[in-house]
């Protein structure tokens, strides 16, 4: 915002006066700030500060009674069956995340690299691969469900159609199969992402470090493992923890699939359908307290895996330079 | 700059303004009562309903405010907090659910309020407080479990409803013969396959007795009574549709009504939907045989009530709102009921109009047996019907019987404490 009002202030008498009329627009700052900072309290602010005073605090329904310190907390951890599902879904969101970082980045690298080179169709197939982005995850979980049907879904027929039939499979109701499944539709659904970040870092390298490399006798592979993904790994880094947050919040997708009940036997449970069910699907009267907990506990992670993350990746990056 | 924040300010308070305004009353000494529910669809049948007692009581107009099902349950406790302008008259889930409304003081006890000296005690548990036994809501309806079949199905393959666990396996061989899935089920939905078990297992595991046994601390859920009717249920897979752990509940449902299933274990509630999918469709009703090893000897009609009708605690119009749920449970309210929602209305004394559901209501008055899992074992985390479908779900991909009632076992007893024993 400053910087933009400079050229006005350059062109005022002398550059004393520079802060003191700074300071006098502070109320016109203000009036644009503020509409964004209180839509900011209200909506992010306000809800962290009351979830973590309610995880404090022992719940009747919707009546607050007495401080009850960490029990909630406890509660968690000691009592069946959140002991259980809490850990359960933390395990299902690491292989959730492993999962999406090994096809849905490694498969956005591959496409973005595959397509720097390619001349014909560049364009279309960026459009393609992202199209799947601009539908809800609700409305794609909806979709997918209706394809992997086993009595009326297009892939179990398509498979039966072309003499594959034994590999039909009850894909959303065997519990070894659900969360993979789940995990490729992820992916499915947001490829596109990656691949954009990966093709416009591919755009920012010169093509001098390559041309250097064949000189040096490179081949293609190698010059791509030592020039091309070193020169990747800010980007790489950016992926990560963005895949890592939205992995770890992911509700939409898995609540569409299977249900808030992460169906068949919990195999597709996650932390935010565990969250969701705690708050709002749970006979015990201290639902807000535990669900409360619960949030508190996975904004602590999450942040706190984040942050740390981010800072492992600054460090790489600064070695590059 | 002055300018601009003056009008800034202005336009504040001109945007501000309508919501300070107060909200508009119903004209002269007349009172609108606000009737919170979950049902859009009965919209329509509920404006029937409520015409004779607006009628009877000129003074008392009722405004029926449907809220959509999977919503309701988040938005009532936030509605019935509210200090004024909440709802009058809400529309509560059964048993469990309401114990968290009432333990915060939200709802109003009605007992010498309303007259229920006629009602069978079993059904008016549904409502009431377990930790002070007191009422706190007037059933409206009742929902048997057995199983609906397909007449025109039946009468093609020369089936009769069958009243022996041997013909009930032959039938369904003959149908899975003909190419037609015997059993339309849903197994990725837990709660499905805990109605399937009450449907067959029940005359297994010995039905209200065993339920009394359990709640006062006799037997538990590794009993070999009740593992062996969980066997019963995950033994039927072969009549289930094909890779049943994948089906989700609408595709049971249009397997049944698109005729390629033949029979659906499921509940009266079904019955009405059904219909209105396939006008055409024939739908008889019988209940399973007794199945193998049985405690019971006879056929049994599992049965729970759907829900009740309760007063907020904070209703501006209480006296208004009693005299409404004092008419819901006469049996003027509950024939309307049922001959207009076609429903079984909880209210004694009251038959339904449907031929159907008259049927499947004098099978649950003759021989019926509660629906353990929802009505005694569904007052805490995990309700029992979760736990038992999710055992259920295992035993589909291989776990043995005698694991899955650990199962269950370590799920009620989480919560659950016996009364004695």
């Amino acid at each position: 915002m400053t910087s933009t009002t400079e050229p006005v202030e350059v062109a005022g008498p002398g550059g004393g006066s520079t802060r003191r009329r700074g300071r006098r627009r502070w109320p016109l700052l203000l009036v644009f700030l503020l509409p964004a900072l209180a839509l900011y309290t209200v909506f992010i602010v306000y809800p962290l500060v009351s979830a973590l005073q309610y995880s404090f605090f022992d719940w009747t329904g919707t009546r607050q009674n007495g401080f009850a310190g960490l029990a909630n907390f406890r509660d968690l951890f000691t009592k069946y069956p959140l002991s259980e599902q809490v850990w359960r879904a933390l395990a299902h969101n690491c292989v959730f995340f492993i999962g999406t970082m090994l096809i849905q980045t490694t498969g956005g690298l591959l496409l973005a690299t595959l397509l720097h080179r390619s001349r014909r169709g560049k364009r279309f197939l960026q459009t393609a691969y992202v199209l799947p982005h601009l539908v809800s995850p609700i409305v794609a979980g909806y979709l997918w469900s209706l394809m992997l049907n086993p009595q009326f879904g297009a892939i179990n027929a398509a498979l039966r159609g072309v003499g594959l039939g034994s590999l039909a499979q009850p894909w959303r109701g065997d519990p070894h199969l659900a969360l993979p499944v789940a995990i490729v539709i992820n992916a499915w659904q947001w490829v596109g992402f990656p691949m954009l970040l990966f093709a416009a870092a591919l755009a920012g390298i010169p093509e001098e470090y390559h041309e250097a490399a064949r000189v040096d006798g490179a081949s293609a592979w190698k010059s791509f493992w030592q020039v091309t993904f070193p020169l990747l790994t800010p980007v790489l880094g950016i992926v990560t923890v963005l895949t890592f947050i939205g992995n770890f919040n992911i509700l939409d997708l898995i609540y569409a699939l299977q249900g808030s009940k992460g169906n068949p036997a919990y195999s597709t449970d996650v932390l935010g359908l565990l969250f969701y069910r705690t708050a709002f699907e749970n006979p015990d009267a201290n639902a807000i307290g535990q669900s409360s907990a619960l949030a508190v506990c996975m904004f602590i992670l999450i942040f706190g895996i984040s942050a740390a993350a981010n800072r492992f990746f600054r460090r790489m990056e600064a070695r590059l330079k | 700059m002055r300018k601009f924040c003056t009008v800034i300010t202005a336009l504040g308070v001109v945007l501000a303004a309508p919501a300070c305004a107060p909200s508009t009353k119903s004209g002269g000494d007349k009172v609108t009562l606000t009737v919170l529910s979950w049902r859009p669809e009965d919209t329509a049948g509920y404006a029937k309903i409520f015409a004779p007692f607006e009628k009877s009581h000129p003074k008392i107009k009722v405004k029926f405010k449907p809220i959509k099902n999977t919503e309701y349950l988040t938005v009532l406790p936030t509605e019935l907090k509210k200090a004024t302008g909440g709802p009058d008259v809400v529309q509560l889930k059964p048993y469990g659910p309401i114990q968290s409304l009432i333990s915060a003081g939200n709802l109003a006890p009605l007992d010498g309020q309303v007259d229920v000296s006629k009602w069978d005690p079993s059904v008016l548990q549904a409502a009431k407080g377990k930790q002070d036994g007191k009422l706190y809501g007037v059933p409206y309806a009742m929902q048997t479990l057995s199983v609906l079949y397909n007449k025109k199905i039946f009468a093609d393959q020369q089936i009769q409803p069958p009243t022996t666990w041997a013909d009930f396996t032959a039938a369904c061989d003959k149908l899975k013969k003909a190419g037609i899935t015997p059993l339309s089920t849903s197994g990725l939905q837990p709660w499905v396959l805990a109605i399937d078990h009450q449907i067959f297992g029940a005359t297994r595991y010995g039905g209200d007795d065993f339920a009394k046994a359990a709640l006062a601390g006799q037997k538990n859920f590794t009993d070999p009574d009740y593992t062996a009717s969980l066997d019963v249920t995950a033994k039927l897979k072969p009549y289930y549709p094909d890779k049943v752990a994948a089906v989700d509940y609408p595709d049971a449902q249009t397997l049944f009504t698109s005729g390629k299933a033949a029979m659906y274990p499921g509940g009266s509630y079904e019955v009405g939907p059904f219909t209105k999918t396939n006008p055409d469709l024939q739908i008889g009703s019988f209940d399973a045989p007794p199945a193998p090893g049985a405690k019971v000897n006879h056929a049994l009609t599992s049965g729970f009530v759907d829900g009740s009708y309760g007063v907020n605690a904070h209703s501006e119009h209480k006296t208004e709102a009693m005299e409404l749920v004092k008419w819901m449970a006469t049996p003027e309210f509950g024939q309307l009921y049922a001959n207009t929602l076609k429903q079984i209305s909880a209210v004694p004394g009251v038959t339904p109009g449907d031929p159907l559901l008259a049927q499947t209501y004098e099978g649950f008055k003759t021989h019926g047996a509660t629906y353990m899992m929802v009505v005694d074992f569904g007052y805490g985390n995990p309700l029992g019907r979760d736990q038992e479908g999710e055992a259920l779900q295992k035993m589909l991909s291989g776990t043995s019987a005698a694991d899955a009632g650990k199962l269950v076992q370590k799920g009620i007893s989480a919560w659950f404490k016996p009364s004695g024993g």
